[in-house]
């Protein structure tokens, strides 16, 4: 037991100390978590509530895809977003690999499918007279599927809780395509694994509590802005 | 041309058709009321009307001109409004439910909150303009919708069931109102299965069999006026001449229950004293086991009778029968 208060009471100290590297590598996750949640939903959300809200052919494929999409392995999509830009890779001349855009690229990849999913499950349970009651009233497409939108407000803001989570916590694809370099494409994840690799448990802890801190930061928000909508 | 009408329209959902009406026209000042069972259409046929959905086939016109894209029914939207029979309310008091449609017709301001305040009074509900939508009971959130589409001023305002869950007091209120919007040169649809209700406050009757517009006068009724006294009385009845039994006088509804007919190929010696000949003009399924005819008797009138007095009278389209019904059995209302 003493190694595991060991490892956390270091780990406290660098945090409380304002360890440079600590701070660079938690601003990079949380850098790479939050623009990439934001494409991820800025793709994912209108997506899936198209395919949540209207009726065509192959709606219900689309929606299998986006459920399968959610367990698609966060290693496969950063050997395949690794290939795309690599220097001999169709986008390599854009030279992105080993930068915190090619992260960027693998976690939007890997939140679009949950945002749609979750968005396209959100709107699916809205009453269906709440688009048809605005539609009556006088409101056009787009003042009718805010309604819609905004009844399902929390279950999407949910959605988009579990997208940024997602991104957060992951650590296979932001190796492969970040390459993991010192001060540049490190982030917690991705540090974390290193520091345990080469026994630096101190290391690994305080990363990790940090981790966990902006996990928690995460539910919280969530959790308040779900007690607006019960009050 | 009316403000509002249909023409050639069809419509389906899931590959099954549930509305096929040929020609239907709302005329500016006046309410037409659209009866028919559960399941005959009636709230397709308001949407449709509504323009929140686009006919499969066929053409909604507004003024004359055809809605065919969204943008048309948008604009169309701007015009007519439509009350469904569980309406919804968003979450929030009924005065923002209000202010919200408002808003959609770039209503804002003292003019929104004068609008919103005379509704809510029209409908005798003034005061729970700061309840919240979701704790209103199913009459009070049916009158709040009645209410928010009012302050809308439509041209046209079509009601599915407006009274379905109104006590009767409320129900002659909410049709006087709407008798107000008729004057005021808003073109008036509502849907009921009330028949009497559908009589007694519209102009006009559409009735839907299977999403059809029904060749036959609903049920076979009469409007009348009863002369005084009571016992029995004779009657005009459309092109019938009647005999009833009632004790009531003055403006009145007949009904013939299409059960209580009696068809034979030549007049009974019973003691039936209402008796017309006719003509058979169509023999259809009464889809409750039995077989629904309809008699051209100077007026199309519907008879139900069972499949096998069908066959042992040998009637078929054209054949020439007698219908008869007692006395007792003409229903006054």
């Amino acid at each position: 037991m003493d190694f595991f208060t060991d490892g956390l009471r270091r780990g406290a100290q660098l945090i409380l100390g304002g360890d440079a590297e600590v701070l660079g590598i938690t601003w990079l996750s949380l850098k790479v978590a939050l623009v990439a949640t934001l494409l991820a939903c800025g793709l994912g959300v209108p997506l899936g509530f198209v395919v949540g809200t209207t009726r065509f052919w192959g709606r219900r494929a689309a929606l299998t895809a986006f459920n399968t999409l959610l367990a698609f392995p966060t290693v496969v999509v950063g050997l395949l977003i690794w290939g795309l830009l690599a220097r001999r890779g169709p986008l390599g001349e854009l030279g992105l690999l080993y930068t915190w855009v090619a992260i960027v690229i693998a976690e939007v990849v890997l939140a679009v499918p949950i945002a749609a999913a979750l968005t396209a499950a959100a709107v699916q349970t809205v009453d269906p007279r709440v688009r048809r009651t605005a539609l009556t009233l006088g409101a056009g497409t787009w003042r009718a599927h805010w309604a819609v939108a905004r009844e399902a407000r929390f279950a999407l803001m949910s959605g988009v809780m579990v997208a940024f989570g997602r991104v957060l916590a992951e650590v296979g694809a932001a190796m492969i395509v970040g390459g993991n370099i010192r001060y540049h494409t490190r982030t917690l994840t991705t540090a974390v694994a290193l520091a345990t690799s080469q026994g630096d448990f101190a290391l690994a802890m305080a990363l990790g509590l940090v981790l966990l801190a902006l996990a928690l930061t995460v539910n919280l928000i969530l959790q308040l802005f779900q007690g607006h909508g019960a009050a | 041309m009316g403000l509002l009408s249909l023409h050639d329209v069809q419509h389906g959902y899931g590959g099954r058709q549930v509305l096929a009406i040929r020609e239907l026209d709302l005329e500016r000042g006046s309410v037409a009321a659209v009866v028919g069972p559960n399941g005959s259409g009636k709230s397709t046929l308001l949407r449709l009307l509504a323009c929140v959905e686009a006919p499969a086939r066929g053409t909604v016109l507004l003024d004359g001109q055809a809605v065919r894209s969204g943008s048309d029914r948008r604009r169309a939207r701007q015009r007519i409004t439509l009350v469904e029979q569980r309406p919804f309310l968003f979450a929030s008091t009924v005065r923002e439910n209000l202010r919200y449609a408002l808003s959609l017709h770039g209503v804002r301001g003292p003019t929104a909150e004068s609008r919103l305040g005379t509704a809510l009074q029209r409908l005798g509900i003034g005061g729970l303009g700061d309840r919240n939508a979701r704790g209103l009971s199913e009459g009070e959130a049916q009158k709040v919708a009645i209410a928010r589409a009012l302050a809308l001023e439509p041209d046209a305002l079509l009601l599915d069931e407006p009274a379905s869950a109104a006590d009767p007091t409320s129900t002659g209120a909410l049709y006087r109102i709407l008798d107000q919007e008729r004057r005021r040169g808003a073109a008036l649809c509502f849907a009921s299965h009330q028949l009497e209700e559908a009589y007694r406050w519209s102009d006009r009757l559409l009735a839907l069999t299977d999403g059809q517009a029904s060749p036959v006068t609903p049920e076979n009724l009469f409007r009348t006026d009863l002369p005084p006294g009571s016992g029995t009385k004779t009657v005009r009845a459309g092109p019938l001449t009647l005999q009833v039994y009632t004790d009531k006088s003055g403006p009145a509804i007949v009904a013939l229950p299409p059960d209580d007919i009696v068809v034979s190929p030549e007049p009974l010696h019973s003691s039936a004293r209402n008796a017309f000949r006719g003509r058979i003009r169509r023999i259809s399924e009464d889809g409750r086991g039995g077989v629904t005819l309809a008699v051209d008797a100077g007026v199309d009138l519907v008879v139900r009778i069972t499949h096998s007095a069908l066959a042992e009278l040998g009637l078929t389209i054209g054949s020439p029968v007698v219908l008869s019904i007692k006395t007792m059995a003409v229903r006054v209302f």
